[in-house]
This record gives C-alpha cells, sequence and structure tokens, in this order.
C-alpha cells in the first residue's frame, strides 16, 4: 500500500472516532499496524483535535483548540492572553507563554454571559470560547459539553459553533451531537442542526432560544423513532398476542393465515 | 506484534467507530493487516445481504459469511449455490448432510412462520452445518432475519448456534447480534448493534430412541422457544438502551434550566409531598 493510501485509512479511522475515546483509538491502530505508523496516526489526531474543537488542559484551565486560535504550531487563548504548544494525544497544553492579543472588553462580556448561560443550561464538562476572527468584526463563539464515562461504556458530547457578525447583527451556526453507548454492543446517536443567519442584538439570549429549541426536538424525536420505526419493524408480540406454539403445528398458523385469506 | 493483539485492537476499534460505517471500518482495517481478513469477516456481524432464489421463484435469502462460497451463496429454498457456480468448484463446496438439510429445511419453514407472526415482513434464513464429521449428533447453524420500512431504518437479527448432545442432554449455545439503524431522516440518527450470548441445555431423548423426525421437531421446538425468548429480551434490551438509554446520556451533556412555570410546578409538587408527610 503506498503511505498516501495508508495515511489516508488512518485519517478516516481516526476522523470517525467518538471525541472520548482516541486515546484507546491511537492504542488499537499501534497495535494493528505496528510503532512505525505512530507518526501518521498522530498528524490525523491533531487534525481531529481542531476539527473538532476539542478542549485542552493548560495548567488547569479547559482552552478549545480551533482553527481560529491555532498560530503556527502554537495555539493561543485570548481570554487569558497565553499562548502554547499542545500534546494532541493527552490533550495537555506545553510551554504556555504570555500572548499580545486579548479579548476586547465587549468580547469578554459576551464570554462572561455565554459561561452564565451555561452554568445553568450545560450538565456536562462545558468548555467556553469566544475567538475573535482577524482582519473582521467577527467573532465565534463555540461551546463543547462532554460527558466521559469510560467505566460505564458511554461518552456524550455536545458541540455548537457560531460565527457572530458584531456589524451587521448576523448569527449563523451548527450544533453536533453526538452519543456513544458501548456496553456489549456499539450505539451511536448522532444529531445536527445548521443555524441559519438570524439577527440578534441579544447573541445569548438567542443561542439559548436556539438551543433549547434543539433539545426539545430531539426530545420528541426519540420518541417518534421509538413509536413510529422501532414498534414498525418487530412486534412485542406475535399478531395473536401469544407466544408460538413450536413444534409439528406450527404449520397450522399458516393453514390459519391462508383460510383468513381465503385461499 | 502478535495477531491475537491486532485482531483483539480490531475489535476494540469496530465497538468504538460509527456503526453505520462497520463495512468500510471492516474492509480499511483488511487493508491494513490482510492476515486478519479470514478472522474479522467470519466473526464481525454485518448487515446482512438479500439475494433472489431462481430455482424457488425468486424467493429471497439473507447472505452471510455462514453461506458464503467464493463469491456465491447458498439458498436455503432450493440449497443451491448463486450466481451458479463452476462444477470444479462446487465440489469444493460445503453442503449439509442429507439428514442435516432435513432439519434445516424444517427449521427455515418454521423460522419463516415465527418471521411472519413477529415481523409481519421481511425475510428468514437458516444454516446449518456439522460441527464434526464423525459426530452426527451434534451441529452448528445460523438463524437469520432481516426487515426494513420504506426509509432505511432497518432491523438485521443473526444468531449463530452450537447444540451439542452430552447423554440424554442437548446443550444450545446462541450468540445473538441485533443490528438496529433507526432513521428520520431529518439529520438524526441512532443506529448500532448489540450482542449477547445465551446457553440452555434441554433433555432430548437419545436418537435411538425416537424417529429421526421426532430428533428434529424436538430440535426445532428447543431453538425457536430459545431464540423467541432470547429475541424478546433483546428487544427489550435494544429499547432501553436507544430510547432511554442514549437519550440519557444526551441530557448528561445538555439540561436547559427548567423554566419558571416547571419550577413552580415542582415547588407545588415538593409542597404536596410535604403536607402528604405530616
Amino acid at each position: 500500500m503506498s503511505s498516501t493510501a495508508f495515511d489516508s485509512i488512518i485519517e478516516q479511522i481516526v476522523s470517525d472516532s467518538p471525541s472520548g475515546e482516541i486515546l484507546e483509538v491511537y492504542n488499537d491502530l499501534l497495535a494493528i499496524v505496528g510503532e512505525s505508523a505512530k507518526e501518521s496516526i498522530l498528524d490525523a489526531i491533531e487534525q481531529y483535535n481542531v476539527k473538532n474543537t476539542v478542549a485542552v488542559d493548560v495548567d488547569g484551565n479547559s482552552v478549545l483548540l480551533s482553527k481560529y486560535n491555532k498560530e503556527g504550531t502554537k495555539f493561543y487563548d485570548p481570554a487569558n492572553g497565553i499562548s502554547f504548544s499542545v500534546d494532541h494525544l493527552n490533550r495537555k497544553g506545553l510551554d504556555v507563554g504570555p500572548y499580545s492579543v486579548k479579548l476586547t472588553e465587549e468580547q469578554q462580556s459576551l464570554l462572561e454571559s455565554l459561561q452564565k448561560y451555561a452554568s445553568t443550561n450545560f450538565s456536562g464538562d462545558v468548555t467556553l470560547a469566544v475567538y475573535p476572527i482577524a482582519d473582521s468584526n467577527k467573532v465565534v463563539i463555540i461551546l463543547i459539553s462532554t460527558r466521559n464515562n469510560p467505566s460505564n461504556f458511554y461518552n456524550g458530547n455536545w458541540k455548537s459553533e457560531y460565527i457572530y457578525d458584531i456589524d451587521s447583527t448576523e448569527l449563523t451556526g451548527t450544533i453536533d451531537v453526538h452519543v456513544h453507548y458501548y456496553e456489549d454492543g456499539n450505539v451511536s446517536f448522532r444529531s445536527n442542526k445548521e443555524v441559519e443567519i438570524i439577527k440578534t442584538k441579544d447573541v445569548v439570549k438567542t443561542i439559548q432560544e436556539i438551543e433549547k429549541d434543539f433539545e426539545d426536538l430531539l426530545d420528541v424525536s426519540f420518541s417518534e423513532l421509538n413509536e413510529k420505526k422501532f414498534k414498525t419493524l418487530r412486534r412485542r408480540l406475535p399478531i395473536t398476542r401469544s407466544k408460538v406454539n413450536w413444534g409439528k403445528a406450527i404449520g397450522t398458523y399458516r393453514l390459519g393465515k391462508d383460510a383468513a385469506q381465503g385461499n | 506484534m502478535s495477531s491475537t493483539d491486532s485482531y483483539d485492537a480490531s475489535l476494540d476499534l469496530l465497538r468504538r467507530l460509527d456503526p453505520r460505517r462497520l463495512k468500510e471500518h471492516l474492509q480499511n482495517l483488511i487493508k491494513l493487516e490482510p492476515s486478519l481478513a479470514e478472522d474479522l469477516l467470519s466473526s464481525v456481524d454485518t448487515p446482512l445481504t438479500i439475494k433472489r432464489d431462481p430455482k424457488a421463484s425468486q424467493r429471497e435469502y439473507l447472505c452471510c459469511d455462514y453461506n458464503r462460497d467464493i463469491d456465491s451463496h447458498r439458498s436455503p429454498w432450493s440449497n443451491e449455490y448463486y450466481p451458479e457456480l463452476s462444477p470444479e468448484d462446487l465440489k469444493e463446496s460445503p453442503f449439509p448432510s442429507t439428514e442435516l438439510r432435513k432439519l434445516e429445511a424444517l427449521a427455515n419453514d418454521s423460522f419463516d412462520i415465527y418471521r411472519d407472526l413477529y415481523y409481519e415482513g421481511g425475510v428468514s434464513s437458516v444454516y446449518l452445518w456439522e460441527l464434526d464429521e464423525d459426530n452426527t449428533d451434534d451441529f452448528a447453524g445460523v438463524v437469520l432475519f432481516k426487515n426494513k420500512d420504506q426509509s432505511s431504518s432497518c432491523w438485521d437479527s443473526i444468531h449463530v448456534l452450537e447444540a451439542t448432545r452430552d447423554g440424554s442432554d442437548f446443550t444450545y449455545r446462541i450468540t445473538t447480534t441485533i443490528i438496529l439503524h433507526l432513521d428520520k431522516g431529518d439529520q438524526m440518527s441512532l443506529s448500532g448493534n448489540l450482542t449477547r450470548q445465551t446457553e440452555r441445555t434441554v433433555n432430548v431423548p437419545a436418537a435411538e430412541s425416537v424417529t429421526e423426525e421426532q430428533l428434529s421437531v424436538a430440535h426445532i421446538t428447543n431453538l425457536g422457544t430459545l431464540i423467541e425468548d432470547v429475541e424478546s429480551q433483546m428487544r427489550t434490551m435494544l429499547e432501553a438502551v436507544y430510547f432511554e438509554k442514549t437519550r440519557d446520556i444526551f441530557h448528561q451533556t445538555k439540561n436547559s434550566a427548567p423554566s419558571a412555570e416547571e419550577m413552580n410546578k415542582e415547588a407545588h409538587q415538593e409542597l404536596i409531598k410535604g403536607l402528604q408527610g405530616l
């Protein structure tokens, strides 16, 4: 296999992994392809972390990685005025140093309002970011809420990401939800929503409404999938409402059915 | 690196990656490590495919690794492989013995009725094979069901079984995997598989003391009852995991603060509880 084809398979596997299980996926891949592929896997994980805006621990603070706060191989956190390198596998910040760009007062107050909103509306481990977008009067708002519980074989991840244009007051974004349950199996729930352009002066209130609506919609969808899809795929009890009478006489079901249909 | 390690690691990976793309991931793992192909293909259950049997009025049957030879699959209705194999290849193809084929035919008839009663549609197929040429009592097999709706929601049941005699008892060991994919079509999917193992020992008269037909009926009754029980339990389990567990985990990430109205209601209920406690 060519090295490009090899890297592409590694990348496909890593990019399909649940966020809370990257370390296990890394170890599994090493066991399959051997130590020589280490760099290739780590490269894929680095891309994954930026694309999925994972949270890393920087001196005890949780900071989100994204293309918006990346500069060369380093990342920065304008809220705390720091720059750092990342151990992508262990999600840890290294070589922390000062960074000149800080949030404006307006951006800082937006971050604080969002933190207040998140503290009462999210139940997982929440990490928030407001990053200014260079050469524009726009900011990106990212909210990650995770619940990793490997000892009970499940992980949950919420991600919402918005771009807010301060001049035009336009907000757009996406929400992605993923739940993975893997005790005696592998069950995955995924949902996402595109948030169309909304004009708003109160960003936090609008986000709160969008996210509450989405949450309510998912609750309804779970019931609908159960009632309208699951129940029609296989009955709880046979049409006869009693368990099957196995053995030689089982053919009488067919006779009964044929008779009912007038055959 | 031993092959056991990479095999176990592959199974662990497949338990983590998106179950909707299981076949793709399986192929990718085999590309990464071709020596895993045989073990993985025979142990990882993937959604069943459907073929038609030209010798049985184009009746549908289910295909998996257990009824496959080269790129053909044996039909449980006519007992022939499709697409047709060359005479040379066919000489090497696996078929059940004449006796076992009789049991297989009876199993197909019976489970087809069961399918109709529970699924009201779909396809079923049963395949049996000898465990050991010198021991005609014991056998292994697989019982399959597949049911789809008009959208892409789909249920696949795969029951891999082994029946072994010990004196006057038969022990039936079944590994069941149900692959369930539910799709609402509006950017929401609930998809995956659950597996469990079951074992039951039942008294079955010795082959000398009953007719072949009586023995077959006893096997089908035992297997049928067991599979019916397992599917009922698994259906309950699937319902709990898919609709309660995943929803609960979702709310462990996002849980809106109750509205003022809900808070009032709760406070009201607390008050009632408090009064009742007096």
